[in-house]
């Protein structure tokens, strides 16, 4: 097992396998043919199609809104969250870290059910609103365990160095705390913010009749009809999520101290 | 003429929960000393320098500085700086921002921050660094830094915890060295807290010995080691031969013959504490005091003289080490390896050897600690077992 | 203070929907959609009936063969991603993270796409003669598992390359100088020391997978129809909501017990590496 080569060779098929079908998507959308034969001529044709569509641009708008509110309230909450399961030790704390932990294990199914049926039993009507309550929920627990995890590495002597060296309270927390916590807080925010926009499943259970966000728009054209259309869109969506992914990992990794 | 003294412990005491960590602790620390706590862990030594930085509040007793009363004062109001054992840099912070950072809070000018950062920069002989960050440079670097940010704001004490502990041995010894030249330059106390004797002993004006949250003594290096004052003080500093006896006779008015657990003989030891015949002791005899030899020596009255087979040796280059079985007895000899002599054949395993030392050499010890009121307990080293303490 | 903001949020808005979904299941449906009045056991015995019992059981074989697919895909694969060092390790871990990103269901449509029967896929199958002409690839169970696979295994792959890291490959060493072959070695030293890394794996694939609803949907067909299909399908198409209820209720028990006895697992996995000093 030490000098065999089998594992990397299963490691290499396994990242081909992850990335081909996404490949084949991408280079089929610059293909004249319908039916994704990549050998037919070079055309934007389906992405001039994309641009022209009224529907996606709305559905792109309702998008970016939930997910900006959505980042922003889950951040705040998310950090005061971490913040305070690093610093208390109680019970509850295992009750606040059970219900921060659980919506990120339990199926989407599940939490679009519940949320649906709470709004039902409340006569809340559904529409933007609702949606950006239901991102702003499970993402709450994104940021607080990214939060959590850079507190974990937190080194409190820096705090007492501070102190040591003269500085009160607000200036500790101003020019210390903040700037250490400020990488870990923009990656949970953009962990948020990416999660958000892709969310299909609790999204679509409370999203209401008149409302539309990107993933369900995707996803209705893809129940009902194959054009190529669809790969531009989703050409560009992965390459706008792969970048964020990327910026991501960047600031997760340069600040690791 | 008596010194006047600047840092001054008054009775501290600290409790955490029902452990009394600092018990009742008094001494004072002169102008300009290099002054080290030393202490196995949990004697209460970092609890200690931290109520003199401000990190900790003592239950009851007051620090006095220059003679001011600082007890209440919080750590950012004091003019005492400290070095963290893990150094606790900025990690956003390049060097120079981490040694201007004291400066920047006080608010001082530019021009005195430029001027101040860059004096430091060049003690600690890190000019080209100084644009980097913490990650980026190496564990002896990271602790100059440490070192620059603290000193840069001039305070009347620097405090140091276990700077050394983090780097590996070559590195600590050099630092060791680095840590005492900055003192010599900067000329303010240096309170220095270590579990290392060595350490402590290589660079220390005085030492205070912590045991158990009190002090056991105080001393120079010189002092501890050729006169401790209890048992624990013998053991934990350097190392020494224990022999468990009892005073039999006075022979005169310095000097006793003491009965000792598994000698055959009974020895001549002085006896300057005047301990009465019939009371316990506990002898110490430090190894490089004791002498080998294969030949008899001429026996005086003021040697104590013993035949013994040699069980083992270590030989460490400039010194060997041996252990010889003396009737029930193991006691270690350090013999120094003064001259090489070609021919000559070395003493070996399993050869009768006479081991002696002269009565002035051993010292007699009525308590294991100032903690120990009856002598229930024994160094922790076993009697004639000889630890190396690295 | 820092507690109560995300505190009452999530129990305003996770841990009271969630008792108000076990509470719907009490509850009976009408006949033309809606929630009925009073209460009554009738809705959770309906779970009871044929129809269900083989959606339940299907969705469980599913997850399982996937979870099962993916632990051995992941094995060599972390493995292999643990003994990397350097650029290449931060490298192919980006690669392997950096799906997770990216969007799911345009992931999930990519395959929809490949496996279309005029996509070129199954042209090539067709020219090697692998597949008549007519077959259709998609909606069968297995495209189904396949597409589950494909979304899960970075999942399973990194707490293995996580377990592999903190593996101590001398006991691999020490086990062939004992005498064993490599193969022998891998499965009496490898796979017991890296058992935390399985179960997290195990637990990350299957939770997820029992609650699948856009696979099944967009690549599966009627056959393949599974818990979180049947849960849609009630709520939108039926507004058949105490049913519904119930179904989210009894997945979420599902989902439940696999975490317990991973919880349960773990922490004797924990004490053994206590108690043991590691093995």
């Amino acid at each position: 097992m030490r000098s065999s080569r089998f594992p990397y060779l299963i490691l290499f098929i396994v990242i081909v396998f992850l990335y081909l079908p996404i490949l084949v998507l991408m280079v089929t959308s610059f293909s004249e043919s319908r039916f994704g034969d990549p050998t037919g001529s070079f055309s934007l044709k389906w992405y001039a199609r994309l641009f022209q569509d009224r529907e996606i641009w709305a559905a792109v708008k309702n998008t970016l809104i939930v997910g900006s509110v959505a980042t922003l309230v889950s951040t705040v909450l998310g950090t005061l969250s971490a913040y305070a399961l690093y610093r208390y030790k109680s019970y509850w704390q295992t009750v606040h870290y059970g219900l921060i932990y659980s919506p990120l294990v339990i199926p989407d199914v599940l939490m679009g059910m519940s949320l649906l049926l709470l709004f039902i039993s409340f006569s809340v009507p559904l529409n933007l609103g609702t949606i950006i309550i239901a991102n702003t929920t499970f993402c709450i627990s994104y940021v607080a365990m990214v939060v959590l995890a850079r507190l974990e590495n937190f080194d409190y002597a820096v705090i007492e160095a501070a102190e040591d060296l003269g500085a009160n309270w607000t200036t500790t927390v101003l020019k210390i705390v903040i700037p250490m916590l400020a990488p870990g807080i923009l990656s949970g925010a953009l962990l948020a913010f990416t999660i958000s926009i892709d969310d299909y499943i609790v999204t679509s259970f409370v999203a209401g009749p008149g409302t539309s966000t990107l993933p369900i728009h995707v996803y209705g054209m893809i129940k009902y009809g194959a054009t190529p259309v669809i790969n531009a869109l989703s050409t560009i969506i992965l390459a706008v999520t792969f970048i964020l992914g990327i910026l991501t990992q960047y600031l997760t990794k340069e600040s690791a101290v | 003429m008596p010194m006047s003294s600047l840092l001054e412990f008054q009775n501290i005491t600290k409790k955490f929960g029902d452990m009394t960590v600092v018990d009742n602790v008094s001494f004072s620390i002169n102008n300009g000393e290099f002054f080290s706590l030393l202490g196995p862990s949990g004697c209460g030594k970092t609890t200690l320098l931290r109520i003199a930085a401000g990190l900790e509040s003592p239950d009851s007793g007051r620090v006095i500085l220059n003679g001011q009363d600082i007890t209440d004062l919080p750590p950012n109001r004091r003019p005492v700086n400290t070095v963290f054992q893990n150094y606790a840099l900025f990690p956003h912070l390049s060097v120079w921002d981490n040694i201007a950072f004291g400066l920047k809070v006080k608010k001082r000018s530019s021009q005195v921050i430029d001027q101040e950062v860059g004096k430091m920069l060049q003690l600690i002989q890190m000019e080209e660094h100084a644009h980097k960050k913490p990650s980026q440079i190496s564990g002896g670097q990271k602790q100059r830094v440490a070192i620059a940010r603290a000193l840069v704001n001039h305070p009347d004490l620097l405090l140091l915890d276990e700077p050394l502990s983090a780097l590996d041995l070559k590195l600590r010894q050099k630092m060791l060295m680095e840590i005492d030249l900055i003192h010599d330059e900067v000329g303010i106390i240096f309170l220095f807290v270590t579990h290392d004797q060595t350490e402590a002993m290589a660079v220390s004006d005085r030492i205070a010995v912590m045991h158990h949250g009190k002090v056991e003594q105080i001393g120079t290096p010189m002092e501890l080691y050729e006169a401790p004052k209890s048992s624990f003080v013998a053991a934990f500093i350097g190392d020494t031969n224990f022999l468990d006896g009892k005073v039999t006779e006075r022979i005169s008015d310095e000097y006793s013959l003491l009965d000792i657990d598994g000698l055959s003989q009974p020895i001549r030891c002085y006896n300057d504490k005047k301990i009465r015949i019939g009371e316990l002791i506990h002898t110490s005899i430090r190894p490089e005091k004791m002498h080998i030899t294969r030949k008899k020596p001429k026996e005086t009255s003021e040697i104590n003289l013993f035949e013994g087979t040699v069980e083992d040796i270590i030989y460490k280059g400039d010194h060997t080490k041996y252990w010889v079985r003396v009737d029930d007895l193991r006691l270690a000899i350090m013999k120094p390896n003064s001259r090489f002599i070609l021919d000559r054949t070395e003493i070996t395993w399993g050869e009768k050897v006479w081991v002696w030392w002269h009565e002035d050499d051993s010292y007699m010890l009525e308590r294991y600690s100032e903690t120990d009121t009856n002598m229930t307990e024994l160094p922790s080293e076993a009697i004639g077992e000889v630890e190396e303490h690295e | 203070m820092t507690t109560a903001p995300s505190l009452i949020w999530l129990i305003l808005f996770f841990l009271v929907p969630t008792l108000i979904v076990y509470l719907f299941s009490f509850r009976p449906s009408e006949i033309y959609g809606g929630i009925g009045e009073g209460w009554t056991l009738d809705t959770i015995k309906s779970l009871m009936k044929t129809s269900n019992v083989i959606i339940i059981f299907r969705t469980f074989i599913l997850s399982l063969i996937a979870t099962a697919i993916c632990l051995v895909i992941s094995l060599p694969t972390g493995y292999a991603l643990s003994k990397l060092r350097g650029r290449w390790q931060q490298l192919l871990l980006l690669l392997l993270i950096l799906p997770f990103w990216s969007s799911f269901i345009v992931r999930v449509y990519a395959w929809k796409f490949l496996l279309h029967p005029e996509g070129f896929v199954k042209q090539i199958l067709v020219s090697l003669h692998l597949v008549s002409p007519d077959a259709i690839l998609l909606y069968q169970p297995w495209t189904v598992i396949l597409v589950m696979v494909y979304n899960f295994i970075p999942f399973a792959v990194l707490p293995i390359y996580a377990a592999s890291e903190k593996f101590d490959d001398h006991l691999f060493e020490a086990a062939m100088d004992l005498g064993m072959t490599p193969l022998k070695a891998f499965f009496k030293v490898f796979i017991p020391g890296i058992r935390m890394g399985i179960l997290m794996a195990t637990l990350l694939v299957f939770v997820p997978a029992l609650g699948s609803y856009v696979i099944p949907d967009v690549i599966g067909g009627p056959q393949t129809e599974m818990i979180g299909n049947k849960i849609v399908l009630k709520t939108f198409t039926e507004r058949n909501i105490p049913l519904a209820s119930a179904l989210s209720a009894f997945l979420s028990l599902a989902v439940l017990i696999p975490m317990l006895i991973g919880a349960i697992a773990q922490s004797r996995i924990g004490k053994s590496h206590s108690i043991k000093g590691g093995h």
